[in-house]
């Protein structure tokens, strides 16, 4: 805690005759803008403009930029369709729609996994909303489409690809090397026999779960009852 | 009201005081005085204008600040125990004996609810007002221009109802425009000659953003002036209520979005302050860093800008090389330079890198070396002191009046700034000084807004004293903060918490608050209502910047035309929280 500064006391409210003028003033300015000019001259590494696209900026390992799905040893997404990266969506521009994996330790895939690059705002809440660490962002930032329909972007351009890192490298990401994070383990790979039965056998094993309280519900759920006012 | 008891059992000795104070009152009886997180009077409509003198003339109130005005509609508020379904909720401010008060107007069953206009009370109500009759539908008898002001007048219903379905859309052609009456009658005249009306903007590249000024000239000087604005409103606090806490922080980011930090931070704290969560102090010193260092960046923007408008085109650039490298330093702590959306209820999303602190360092030479020459630049020009000096002038009682914070307030003499009039995080630690100025003119504007960058350099420096080496940024209160994620891939409880969290939001206490921070602008504040669910039922954003442009078509009359540029100038009005 301190005190209160009066700053207009700190210039005189005339300027006098010299500064008055004009010319004097105008010398001193100069003096600061050719010093910042021969500074730039002597040091062009230095100078605080990059000459985009020649040049482009050097980003830090966090950068939100597109996303990419993550993938398997065997090349199969790790997502699970979810819907977790959807529901944390401020902007809800992801669409999951999802499938029944034949293998059943994969339990659930993407069939459709879209992300609407125009209605992304890149805060990168679908990356810690990601409980299997499937979708990652890159520092790539350079997504100019001429169409809508070319923004929306479905698995094959968001699965991700060697080259895509070598060109422009990991983003923000659910942990970083040497934090101590140990990613999740990949699932067995069962190998299941279509029509052998297994499946259902299991659905018609599965216990039901009791009745619970359902809490108060969603947001905005169209059960909301409204409290009626007497007039 | 129900009763018209003052409750005297259980307040706090401030929420005592003041019902003491009603007591004296001529609305004694009428009102009643709550205990909540700030002292809140309840009034019905028909006493509200008397309680509205009372409080701001007894001496033993002294209100004098007017802060905000906003509806809410209980509609579907769970769990509350309204006895109405509309209410207005007034923040005020007292500068003499530094106190917040809340007013809440319980409105009667209607339609169209009415409560008098308390603008010639505080003439800072005036746009408070507007915006809750449009955006609620809230009748102001004696208001003195009762228009729509953030949804265009070509809207049908009133958006932050809670039977408004928020997708319809309306479509605005340009007969719809309105044109204030005033602006029609061309026969006034001035003397021997004739006035003139001109349209400056909406896009007019003094206006930075899409503002609307309409102006009626005699010759070069402003005689009557009007500003439209709303050509960027989004409604933010509608979207708010259609998310959950934690997903509206990408939104805050966009209301001012030359200091977002500062937004993000005012937000969080409103909604850690009703979970009654604590901060580690590492998370709490980070956040005041960045703050600080976005309001060096939002004093940059405005300065620089104002200074190419009266024709000073270098500073804008050696200004905006200080917003350049703390951009760098924020996109290596959270990966965005602009809408940063770093901080997360209950702490930050993530650790800031390990070489924060010697960037934050280097920041702290390379700042005050631009600073200098900006100085040398314009503080003796004398093409500057005539535009600056001696225009664009706000009394201090204007600028009290007129519910000015922050520079605006600080270069009219009155030394108010949050940070200090009720320090939150580290402030009381922290050794600086308050600038004031006592001019009120924009040269005063500039001066104050100067030496506040050089103030936040010495909170910085002071702060990263503090900042603790190593430790947790975030709260470990898993009902608030994401688990880390080693344990929700190997741990079933951890995703559990997990799930709750991303599905259904933070579980709130139903209750409501208001909180305020010191923001670029000026007073910024939150006022959020829960009722449980994941998400806000209702958000209020006090946008300093609103206030200071409902001044403005005060301030210009009188001036000439290149003034009123200098002026919008140093009122640092910033469209996306403007019109939110």
């Amino acid at each position: 805690m301190s005190g209160v500064i009066d700053v207009s006391g700190k210039y005189p409210e005339k300027l006098t005759f010299l500064q008055r003028l004009y010319i004097p003033e105008i010398l001193r300015g100069m003096s600061v803008t050719i010093r910042h000019l021969i500074r730039n001259l002597a040091n062009m590494k230095g100078m605080p403009t990059i000459l985009y696209p020649e040049v482009r900026r050097n980003y830090s390992g966090r950068f939100r930029g597109k996303h990419i799905l993550k993938t398997r040893e065997d090349g199969t997404l790790k997502c699970v369709a979810c819907y977790m990266c959807q529901q944390a969506c401020p902007a809800e521009c992801i669409t999951i729609v999802a499938g029944e994996h034949p293998k059943i330790a994969y339990e659930k895939y993407p069939v459709v996994f879209d992300i609407d690059m125009m209605r992304c705002v890149f805060c990168g809440f679908c990356v810690d909303a990601c409980p299997k660490d499937a979708i990652w962002m890159t520092r790539n930032y350079e997504m100019a489409f001429f169409t809508r329909e070319d923004a929306v972007y479905s698995i094959d351009r968001l699965r991700e690809s060697p080259e895509e890192i070598a060109k422009h490298g990991y983003g923000y990401r659910p942990y970083y090397p040497g934090d101590g994070t140990t990613p999740p383990a990949d699932a067995a790979l069962l190998p299941v026999v279509p029509g052998s039965g297994e499946r259902e056998q299991l659905r018609e094993n599965r216990v039901p779960l009791p009745d619970r309280d359902p809490g108060p519900g969603p947001l905005n759920a169209p059960s909301q009852a409204e409290r009626p006012f007497s007039a | 009201m129900s009763s018209g008891v003052v409750e005297t059992a259980t307040l706090s000795p401030a929420a005592e005081k003041l019902a003491e104070r009603i007591e004296s009152s001529p609305v004694a009886g009428r009102a009643r005085v709550v205990d909540l997180d700030i002292p809140t009077i309840e009034v019905g409509p028909g006493n509200w204008v008397a309680l509205a003198r009372f409080l701001r003339d007894d001496p033993g109130c002294q209100y004098d600040l007017f802060l905000d005005l906003c509806g809410v509609d209980n509609l579907r508020r769970r769990g509350a125990d309204r006895a109405s379904r509309f209410e207005a909720v007034i923040h005020l401010h007292s500068l003499s004996r530094n106190e917040h008060a809340r007013v809440r107007v319980v409105l009667p069953d209607d339609e169209k609810p009415s409560l008098p206009s308390v603008e010639s009370v505080w003439p800072a109500a005036d746009w408070f007002e507007r915006e809750a009759y449009d955006l609620y539908g809230f009748d102001f008898p004696g208001h003195p221009n009762l228009h729509r002001i953030l949804c265009h007048d070509a809207f049908v219903g009133h958006a932050l109802r809670k039977d408004y379905a928020p997708g319809q859309r309306w479509f605005y052609a340009e007969e719809d425009l309105r044109v204030p009456e005033w602006a029609k009658d061309t026969e006034e005249k001035a003397g021997n000659f004739e006035t003139q009306t001109i349209s400056i903007g909406p896009s007019h590249p003094a206006t930075h953003g899409i503002i609307h000024l309409i102006a009626r000239l005699d010759g070069e000087k402003i005689v009557r002036a009007e500003t439209i604005i709303g050509y960027l409103h989004r409604c933010f606090e509608k979207m708010a209520e259609k998310h959950h806490w934690n997903q509206v922080i990408p939104y805050t980011d966009r209301l001012n979005y030359v200091s977002a930090m500062n937004n993000g931070v005012g937000y969080v704290r409103t909604v850690e302050k009703m979970l009654g969560i604590e901060i580690p102090d590492r998370g709490q010193l980070v956040r005041t860093i960045l703050s600080e260092f976005s309001r060096i960046m939002d004093h940059c923007v405005c300065i620089g800008a104002n200074l190419v408008d009266i024709g000073a085109l270098t500073n804008f650039v050696y200004l905006y090389q200080n917003r350049e490298n703390i951009y760098d330093l924020l996109e290596a702590c959270c990966g965005a330079r602009l809408t940063v959306s770093y901080v997360r209820v209950g702490g930050l999303a993530i650790d800031v890198p390990d070489d924060f602190v010697p960037r934050c360092r280097k920041l702290l030479e390379t700042i005050p070396a631009l600073l200098d020459d900006i100085e040398k630049l314009v503080n003796n020009n004398r093409i500057v002191r005539n535009r600056l000096a001696g225009t664009g002038i706000v009394t201090r009682e204007q600028a009290v009046a007129w519910g000015l914070t922050g520079p605006m307030l600080r270069a009219s003499g009155v030394a108010y700034d949050v940070r200090r009039a009720r320090p939150y995080d580290f402030y009381d630690k922290f050794d600086w000084d308050i600038p004031i100025a006592r001019d009120g003119d924009n040269f005063a504007r500039y001066l104050v807004r100067m030496e506040e960058m050089r103030q936040s350099l010495k909170i910085i420096r002071q702060a990263l004293e503090i900042l603790p080496a190593k430790g947790p940024v975030s709260s470990d209160d898993w009902h608030v903060v994401l688990p880390p994620k080693d344990a929700v891939y190997h741990d079933m409880e951890s995703l559990i918490y997990h799930f709750k969290l991303v599905m259904e939001g933070i579980r709130v206490p139903a209750g409501e608050r208001y909180e305020w921070i010191e923001a670029g602008n000026g007073e910024l504040g939150f006022y959020a209502v829960s009722d449980g669910r994941g998400g806000p039922y209702r958000l209020k954003v006090r946008p300093p910047c609103f206030a200071a442009m409902a001044a403005f078509e005060k301030m210009v009359v009188g001036g000439t035309v290149s003034d009123a540029v200098a002026t919008l100038g140093t009122l640092n009005v910033i469209a996306g929280e403007l019109d939110r």
